[in-house]
């Protein structure tokens, strides 16, 4: 069962990218988001760190290794807003 | 020696909402299916880039021509939205930012298809037609055997209407040209008494390839006249 925040981000994650035919259900929390599983690109990955910074105050560098840990899976995503957002 | 003749192998035109006669290379379909296109690419499509890809689909199979798109006014919507949030001092969406180009839908239609042939994006303030055939021409001479040229138009978004224009149809038109087989397409200076005729629009090709009307381009003082 999706936690409240996990569905919040599917969802962020629809609508930012315009993911037609997906339903929160279809994306795996522990699935890849890039190239294999959802299949997102580099164009997606500004879009989201765009929509983080927008929805929760969090900036993150574009080219880093830490952004490339946080964007692995929804789960490590929900970890980076729950410890790092504007409440 | 006169240049070969130029002439219309085949077309597919997209024109949303029209009670037009039951021609199967019409669609009037309100949101093109962008079938051409993978799901992940055809989301970041318009309308009519849908519509463009399943047309370049029909007509280039092969993915082995050159294309040429021609648009007056291109993707005014995306431009603005940008446009607004950078006077909000907001930053820019890079995937707004990176289809509205002028050569978007081609670039998008480039990566589903595997086309990598030269492609060509153009405006040309209401001579977009006349551009469209002056440079498939030019293609023509260098031993292309045929060539696609698409011309697609929307609405003008209305905030910006102040600064333009006149009423534009949303609309998008593909043709197959070639200089062998096919209707022969002539042009003829535009008589005097010729009533004025506005820029030639997308939904006037589709007129015209229908056999509804005549084409007339005020701009180069030309009509075009389709043979057969």
């Amino acid at each position: 069962m999706a936690t409240p925040l996990e569905h919040e981000l599917k969802q962020l994650i629809i609508e930012t990218l315009e993911l037609e035919d997906t339903t929160p259900e279809d994306i795996d929390p522990d699935a890849p988001l890039f190239v294999e599983g959802l299949g997102l690109d580099s164009i997606d990955a500004l879009e989201l760190g765009l929509a983080l910074q927008k929805t929760y105050g969090i900036q993150l560098e574009a080219e880093s290794e830490e952004a490339r840990r946080h964007f692995a899976s929804l789960r490590s995503l929900v970890a980076l807003v729950e410890a790092r957002r504007n409440d | 020696m006169p240049p070969p003749p130029l002439t219309l192998q085949d077309w597919r035109a997209w024109w949303p909402g029209q009670a037009r006669p039951d021609d199967p290379r019409l669609s009037v379909e309100e949101r093109p299916a962008g079938q051409a296109v993978p799901a992940m690419l055809r989301r970041r499509l318009n309308l009519p880039g849908r519509a463009i890809s399943d047309m370049l689909d029909a007509l280039d199979p092969e993915a082995s021509r050159v294309l040429i798109h021609a648009s007056r006014h291109g993707d005014g919507e995306r431009t603005l939205q940008m446009l607004e949030a950078l006077t909000a001092g907001q930053p820019v969406s890079p995937a707004r930012f990176g289809l509205s180009v002028h050569n978007a839908i081609l670039g998008v239609h480039s990566i589903a298809s595997g086309n990598r042939r030269s492609q060509q994006a153009l405006a040309a303030s209401g001579a977009e037609l006349a551009a469209l055939f002056g440079e498939a021409r030019g293609y023509l001479a260098d031993s292309e055997g045929s060539v696609v040229v698409v011309f697609s138009d929307a609405p003008v978004p209305e905030r910006f209407r102040g600064a333009d224009t006149p009423e534009v149809e949303l609309a998008a038109v593909a043709m197959r040209l070639g200089t062998a087989t096919g209707r022969v397409i002539t042009a003829e200076p535009l008589p005097a008494d010729a009533v004025p005729a506005r820029a030639p629009q997308p939904t006037d090709v589709i007129r015209w390839l229908l056999g509804e009307a005549p084409l007339d381009c005020p701009g180069r003082r030309l009509r075009w006249r389709l043979a057969g």
